[in-house]
Order: structure tokens, then sequence, then C-alpha cells
């Protein structure tokens, strides 16, 4: 099929932006679900790991991309126990 | 210790930025702090010290969480069906 689609491509160059730009597409968002994946929101292991959110630091940002926000100012709010 | 949490629990106005829980969707903020409450008032009654600190927690999740939650989740503590684990 790969030699099929190589030689369709040699007899229509044009057709080479549209792999890019699909294929980049492609990377883009299966590195942003590995970067979701690997993040603290989620739980993998239930026993092992109940809670990872809890066990980064206050400061931390999580999001992406985060507008008007100081984190280097925050403190743990709740008592300890 | 507790008396700085005394004072920020006396100055309260509303649930501070949370930063493990920063987007819109506040859901796991109220289930964590409804959990850390239970957990704390566990933790320090089986030391023997005074609970007073956990009323921090209690004050963000009532700001937090819906009333029905709330009720829903008191009903299942006292039923012993709460699936949550404190």
């Amino acid at each position: 099929m790969l030699s099929t689609v190589s030689r369709q491509l040699k007899s229509h160059p044009a057709l080479v932006p549209l792999f890019i730009f699909i294929g980049g597409g492609t990377v883009m968002s299966g590195a942003y679900l590995l970067r979701l994946a690997m993040g603290p929101h989620v739980s993998w292991n239930r026993n092992g790991n109940p809670e990872p959110w809890n066990k980064t630091e206050p400061t931390q940002q999580h999001k992406f991309y985060s507008v008007n926000m100081d984190y280097s100012k925050l403190k743990k709010e709740g008592p300890d126990f | 210790m507790s008396d700085v949490i005394e004072e920020k629990i006396k100055n309260y106005r509303t649930a501070p930025f949370d930063a493990r829980f920063p987007n819109t969707n506040q859901t796991r903020n109220c289930f964590q702090n409804y959990l850390d409450f239970h957990r704390c008032n566990k933790a320090l009654s089986d030391k023997g010290q005074d609970v007073a600190p956990c009323d921090w927690y209690q004050r963000v999740y009532k700001s937090i969480c819906p009333m029905s939650w709330v009720a829903k989740w008191d009903d299942q503590i006292e039923a012993g069906s709460f699936p949550g684990k404190i």
C-alpha cells in the first residue's frame, strides 16, 4: 500500500503538503494526549497512586498556557494532618 | 500553625485559587476538599488533637460544592456507603 501511495505521489507532487499537514496534525494531537496522560490529573493506578494531583507543589502550573496568573506567590492553604 | 489557620478561617471570604484544579471544572476540587475534611477529622482525632483546623476544608467545600451533593454524601457517610476513601 505504501508503494502505491508513493508511486501516486511521484506523479502528483502537489499532494505532498497534504501529507505534511495531516501528519503534523496527527503528531501534535498525539503529543498533547500524551502530555495529558502523563500529567497529574489522571490516576492510572488506583491502588498504588490514587490521587497524583495531591503530590504536586502549590506553585506548579498544570495548564498549558495561563494568562494573568502569578504562580510563584501561591502557598498551600489548608492545614496539614 | 494552628493560630495561622484560625486567622485564615476567621478572615475567610471564599475558596482560594487551588493550582491543582486550574480549569473551569471544579468538581474534583469540591470532592477533594470534602475528602480532606473527613480525613483531617479522622487523622487529628486519632492523634488526640483538636479538630478545629479542619474547618478550613469544610469552609472551602461548602463554598464550592452544590448543596445537594454535600447532602447526598453526608447521607452516604451515615449509611456507610460513601465511595471515597476516608
